[in-house]
C-alpha cells in the first residue's frame, strides 16, 4: 500500500473550532433585522376531510403578518420521489398527527402561536388505518392516492430477491425455522429540530436556509412549488445539527413555507420547530412486520431463506419504497444460500409517515436475519460465530441475487476479528454454564453486509468545484452535506492529498446551489466514496495544471518533478514555492477553477424478476455485544462492545471511529430502549422525557477495529461507514439477551417489559400529548 | 422587569419579560446563542450553562433566577488568548465534536466536572454526562477528551505545587 501524507492519518475536523467554541450558527441561532417567526397549524387527528378552513382570523391577530395555505402553491404544493403524494400544506385531506395545515408568520413566536390558533379550521374524520397487518383488506379506510391500476390504494410497492425453488428446498433441509420479528417506528432524535429561514431578495426570489440534507433537492422542490425561475431560487445548508437520514422531505416543505412567507411579506421568516413539534411531525424509520422461514441441514449448512417483511409507511411514501427496496436487497443476510425469495410490501397507513433513517431498510431487516441465523445455530447446536463463517459470503461467492463477488469482501476477517478481540470462545462457553441467578449474563454476534451509496436507487454520480483564489487559498465545494459524520473533512484531506498542500490552505464550503453543482442526495452513507472520487478528480485536474506551471517555471519536464512538503523541487534540486508557481500559473494565463466529476459504476437490477447487481460494492461488518440482565426488573446493561469493519481504506480515522461509536450508540438504543409508539394514529412519546435515547451511561466502551480492504473504485480504496456502523447493532445485543436468559425477544424494543414478562404491557394510548405539543411553545 | 448579573464575567443588565426563562433571555435578548434549546424540559442539556460554577439546564432557569450571580456558557470558556481553552482543544483533538448540537453543553459539562475533580475515572466522566445528549458520537470521544484534559490539568497541578 502507498504511503499518504494525510489520507488515514490523524487529522482534526474542518469544522471542529467553531463548534467547541459555540460560534458555529445554526439555522435557529440567526437573528435577522424584522425577521418573522412562522409557525404552522398542524393537524390533530389522524386521518380526516378538511371541510373548513378560513385563515383570515389569524391575521386579526397583533403581530401576525401573512398566512398560507396550500392554495399558495403551484399544484397545492404537490411534491414527492418517487411518489408525488405530499403537500407543502395539507390539501383537501390530512393523513397524519402533525400533517401541516397552514402557516403563519409573526413578529414574534406568541403571535404566531395565537395567530395558528386563531385559523377556523372544521375537519371530519375519517376512519383511520393503524394495523399494517390489515392495510390491504378490501374494506380498509383509503390512506394512500387514488390508482389507476386496479391495485389496493394503500399498496406501496413490493421489492422482491428470487433465486431458486425455496418450497423445493425447505423440504430436504433437516431443521427448518419458522420466525416473526418486529421493530418499532424510531425517532431520528438529532438534537437540532428542523428549522429554515428564507429571506426574500430584490429581484422577487428567496435565499433559504435551511438544515437539511440534500439542497439541491429542497432548490428543486421550491422552485415547482413558488413557481419560480430556478435563478431565483437559493439554498443554503448551515451546519446542520444531526440527521441520520431525518432531515429530508419535512424540511422541504417546512423551507417552502417559510420561503412563500417571506415572499409574501417581503421579510425574512424563519420557523424553527419545538421539540414536540419535531416529534410529532417528523417522519421516522418504519415500523416492519418480518416474517423469515429458514432451512438447513444437519451438517450446519444454510440451504433456503424466504422473508416476507411489511414495512409501514405511514401517511406518505416518502423513502419508503427504496428503503424496503432496500431491505429486500439484504433481507437474506450475508450467507450462500440454494434458494431464497424475499418480498418485502410497503403500505400506507396513519402512523405519521416513514421516511430515510441511518441503515434504510437493512436495520429492520438485518435485525430479524440475524436473530433467525442465531436461532438456527442454536437450533443446529452449533457457535454463533461458527455457522456465520461457515456460510457467509466470500471472495468469489455469488449472492442471492446472482452477483459474483470479485473484490473487497471482508466479512470472515471481521468475524474473526471480533471473536478474538472480545474473548469470544471463553465467554460464550463460561455464560452457557452459568448457575441460575437473577444477574445473567451473555454474548451475542450479529453479521452484517451493506450495499454502497444507491445503488439501483438511482443515478450515482457527484461533481466537486475547485479553484485556487488570489490570497493563493484553496476553495473546494461540494453538492452533498455534512451534516455532522465528517465529508468536508474527508474532502480536504483528498483534495491536499492530490495537490500536496497543507490543509489549512483548503477552504471547503458547505453547500449553497449557486456554488455548488448537483451531485445527488445526501444518503445512503455515499458521502466518502463518490463525493470523495468527484473531490479527488477534481483536485487531480488542478493538480495537472500546476505542475504545468510548475515544469515551465523550472524548465524542465512534468514527471521529473518532485515535491518536498509544498515547494516543487526540479532536477537540478531547485526549489520553488507553492505560491510561486501559483503566481506564475496565473502569469501563464492558465485557468486556476476546474470541477472533477465522478459517475458510480453500472450497475443493473431487475425490479419485478428479483435478481441482478443491486450494488456496485459491500461494506461487511460484524459486532459482538456482551450484556448483562437483571431478570428481576428487566434491565439489560451492555458491558463491552466489539466492532469490527470492513470499510476499505479509512481517509478520516477520527471520524470513522465515531461514525462507529455514534451508530453502535443508535443501535443500542433501538434495541432497548427506543419505541415511538403510534396509538390510534398518535405518537405516544413528544419529547425526551419519554421518549429515552441512550445516555452517556447507557453506551459501554466500544472497541472498533477497521479491516481495510482494498476497494478498486473508492478514493484510496475507501467505501462507506456511516450507516453500516448502526446496523448490526441491535440483533447482536438480541443475541446475546437470548444467550443471558435463555429466551427470545423478537420484538424491538427489548425493554424491561419484554425481558421480565415476555411481552408488552398493554398500555391505551391516549391523545393528549399530541395535543398539548402542537399548541405550546 | 430589569435583571442584572455577570455573564462571561461582565456585568450586564437587561430589561426582559418576568416569566422567560435563561435560555430565552440569552438567545432572544443578549444574542448569546452557544447555548441551544433541544427539549425545553431539561432533559437533553444542550442549553447548559454554569451558574455560579454548577452546571444547569438554562431552559429550567428562570431569567429573574440569575439576579446577582454569575452565569458563564460556551461563549466564556476561552484561553487567555480567546482561542480555545485546553479542554475544547482536546475536544477536537479526540474527535470528540461531529454535528456540534450537543458540543456547548458538553464542554461545559466537562468544565463542571474538572472544577471537582482533576483524577475523574471514565465511569465518573460517563456520570457527569448523563444529563446531556448526544445523538451523534456515542459519547466514547468525548470522554477520551474530558479524561485528557484531567490528566493534563492534573500535571500542570502537580508542577505548580513543586
Ligand atoms: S433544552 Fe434545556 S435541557 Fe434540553
Ligand atoms: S455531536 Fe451531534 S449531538 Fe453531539
Amino acid at each position: 500500500m502507498s504511503t499518504y501524507q494525510f489520507v488515514g492519518k490523524s487529522i482534526e475536523r474542518v469544522d471542529a473550532l467553531e463548534k467547541v467554541l459555540g460560534t458555529a450558527k445554526y439555522v435557529g441561532d440567526y437573528y435577522l433585522p424584522g425577521m418573522l417567526y412562522a409557525r404552522a397549524l398542524r393537524s390533530e387527528v389522524p386521518h380526516a376531510r378538511i371541510v373548513e378552513l378560513d385563515v383570515s382570523p389569524a391575521l386579526q391577530v397583533p403581530g401576525v403578518k401573512a398566512v398560507i395555505t396550500c392554495d399558495d402553491f403551484v399544484d397545492h404544493g404537490n411534491f414527492g420521489f418517487p411518489v408525488k403524494d405530499q403537500y407543502v400544506l395539507a390539501y383537501q385531506k390530512v393523513r397524519y398527527v402533525g400533517e401541516a395545515i397552514a402557516a403563519v408568520a409573526a413578529e414574534t413566536e406568541e403571535a404566531a402561536l395565537e395567530g395558528i390558533k386563531a385559523i377556523h379550521l372544521v375537519l371530519e374524520p375519517l376512519p383511520g388505518l393503524f394495523d399494517i397487518d390489515h392495510a390491504l383488506d378490501p374494506n380498509a379506510p383509503q390512506v394512500g392516492p387514488d390508482r389507476a391500476d386496479g391495485k389496493h390504494p394503500n399498496f406501496l410497492d413490493m421489492s422482491p430477491v428470487y433465486k431458486g425453488n425455496v418450497d423445493e428446498v425447505l423440504k430436504q433441509c433437516d431443521v427448518v425455522l419458522d420466525l416473526k420479528y418486529t421493530t418499532p417506528h424510531q425517532e431520528h432524535a438529532y438534537i437540532e429540530t428542523e428549522g429554515a429561514l428564507a429571506i426574500p431578495t430584490p429581484e422577487g426570489g428567496v435565499v433559504v436556509y435551511v438544515s437539511c440534507q440534500s439542497p439541491f433537492i429542497d432548490k428543486g422542490i421550491l422552485q415547482m412549488v413558488l413557481g419560480l425561475d430556478p435563478a431565483r431560487v437559493r439554498t443554503i445548508i448551515p451546519p446542520v445539527g444531526g440527521s441520520f437520514g431525518g432531515k429530508d422531505d419535512l424540511n422541504y416543505y417546512t423551507s417552502a413555507q417559510v420561503a412563500a412567507l417571506a415572499l409574501k411579506t417581503g421579510k425574512p421568516v424563519r420557523m424553527t420547530f419545538s421539540r414536540e413539534e419535531s416529534m410529532i411531525a417528523s417522519y421516522k424509520r418504519d415500523a416492519a412486520h418480518m416474517h423469515i422461514q429458514l432451512g438447513a441441514s444437519h451438517d450446519g449448512v444454510l440451504r433456503a431463506c424466504r422473508a416476507k417483511h411489511t414495512f409501514d409507511s405511514g401517511a406518505y411514501a416518502s423513502q419508503t419504497p427504496f428503503t424496503a427496496w432496500r431491505g429486500s436487497i439484504h433481507a437474506m443476510g450475508a450467507y450462500r444460500y440454494d434458494a431464497c425469495e424475499v418480498e418485502i410490501t410497503s403500505v400506507y397507513s396513519n402512523n405519521g409517515f416513514s421516511g430515510a433513517f441511518r441503515g434504510f431498510g437493512n436495520t429492520e431487516a438485518c435485525f430479524a436475519i440475524e436473530q433467525a441465523i442465531d436461532e438456527m445455530a442454536d437450533a443446529l447446536g452449533m457457535d454463533p460465530i461458527d455457522f456465520r463463517l461457515k456460510n457467509c459470503l466470500r471472495l468469489g461467492d455469488e449472492t442471492p441475487h446472482g452477483q459474483i463477488l470479485t473484490q473487497s469482501v471482508g466479512l470472515t476477517e471481521c468475524l474473526q476479528i471480533v471473536r478474538k478481540a472480545s474473548d469470544w470462545d471463553r465467554k460464550r462457553t463460561e455464560y452457557s454454564r452459568q448457575a441460575a441467578g437473577d444477574i445473567r449474563r451473555g454474548i451475542g454476534v450479529a453479521a452484517l453486509f451493506h450495499g454502497t451509496s444507491l445503488g439501483a436507487e438511482g443515478i450515482d454520480s457527484a461533481t466537486s468545484t475547485i479553484e485556487i483564489e488570489n490570497d493563493h487559498t484553496i476553495v473546494l465545494t461540494s453538492g452533498l452535506t455534512d451534516y455532522g459524520p465528517g465529508s468536508r473533512t474527508v474532502y480536504t484531506i483528498i483534495a491536499a492529498e492530490e495537490l500536496g498542500v497543507n490543509m489549512k490552505r483548503i477552504i471547503m464550503l458547505r453547500p449553497d446551489t449557486n456554488t455548488a453543482i448537483d451531485s445527488g442526495p445526501t444518503v445512503a452513507s455515499r458521502s466518502t466514496m463518490v463525493g470523495g472520487n468527484a473531490v479527488r478528480n477534481a483536485a487531480r485536474n488542478l493538480a495537472q495544471t500546476i505542475n504545468l506551471a510548475a515544469s515551465d517555471l523550472l524548465k524542465c519536464s512534468v514527471d521529473q518533478l518532485y515535491r518536498v512538503g509544498e515547494d516543487f523541487v526540479g532536477p537540478s534540486e531547485e526549489v520553488v514555492r507553492w505560491d510561486a508557481v501559483v503566481d506564475h500559473a496565473r502569469d501563464m494565463g492558465l485557468v486556476l477553477s476546474t470541477y472533477g466529476k465522478w459517475v458510480a459504476p453500472k450497475i443493473d437490477w431487475d425490479h419485478h424478476g428479483g435478481r441482478g447487481t443491486p450494488y456496485f460494492a459491500y461494506h461487511f461488518a460484524a459486532h459482538v455485544a456482551e450484556v448483562e440482565v437483571d431478570v428481576r426488573i428487566g434491565k439489560t446493561q451492555v458491558l463491552n462492545y466489539w466492532a469490527a469493519h470492513d470499510s476499505g481504506t479509512v481517509i478520516f480515522p477520527e471520524g470513522a471511529y465515531g461514525q462507529v461509536y455514534g451508530g453502535v450508540a443508535q443501535g443500542i438504543g433501538y434495541a432497548l430502549l427506543e419505541e415511538a409508539l403510534y396509538a390510534d394514529g398518535y405518537l405516544q412519546s413528544v419529547n425526551f422525557d419519554t421518549y429515552l435515547i441512550p445516555t452517556s451511561m447507557d453506551v459501554p466502551e466500544i472497541k472498533a477495529t477497521f479491516v481495510q480492504t482494498y476497494f478498486s473504485e473508492g478514493p484510496y480504496g475507501a467505501k462507506n461507514i456511516a450507516e453500516p456502523a448502526m446496523v448490526p447493532a441491535a440483533p447482536a445485543v438480541l443475541n446475546a439477551i437470548a444467550h443471558a436468559i435463555g429466551r427470545r425477544i423478537r420484538d424491538l424494543p427489548a425493554d424491561l417489559e419484554k425481558v421480565v414478562l415476555g411481552e408488552a404491557l398493554r398500555k391505551k394510548g391516549s391523545p393528549v400529548s399530541c395535543k398539548i405539543g402542537l399548541k405550546t411553545k | 422587569m430589569k435583571i442584572n448579573f455577570t455573564l462571561n464575567h461582565q456585568p450586564v443588565s437587561i430589561d426582559v419579560p418576568a416569566g422567560i426563562t435563561l435560555l430565552r433571555m440569552l438567545r432572544d435578548y443578549l444574542g448569546v446563542t452557544g447555548p441551544k434549546e433541544g427539549c425545553g424540559v431539561g432533559e437533553c442539556g444542550a442549553c447548559s450553562v454554569l451558574l455560579d460554577g454548577l452546571l444547569v439546564d438554562s431552559c429550567l432557569v428562570l431569567a429573574p433566577q440569575v439576579e446577582g450571580r454569575e452565569v458563564v456558557t460556551i461563549e466564556g470558556i476561552r484561553a487567555p488568548d480567546g482561542g480555545p481553552n485546553d479542554l475544547q482543544k482536546n475536544f477536537i483533538k479526540y474527535g470528540a465534536v461531529q454535528c456540534g448540537i450537543c458540543i456547548p453543553g458538553m464542554v461545559l459539562a466537562g468544565e463542571a466536572l474538572l472544577a471537582r475533580t482533576l483524577h475523574p475515572s471514565r465511569e465518573e466522566i460517563r456520570d457527569a454526562l448523563t444529563g446531556n445528549l448526544c445523538r451523534c458520537t456515542g459519547y466514547q470521544q468525548i470522554v477520551d477528551a474530558i479524561e485528557a484534559t484531567a490528566l493534563e490539568r492534573s500535571r500542570l497541578q502537580e508542577q505548580q505545587k513543586v
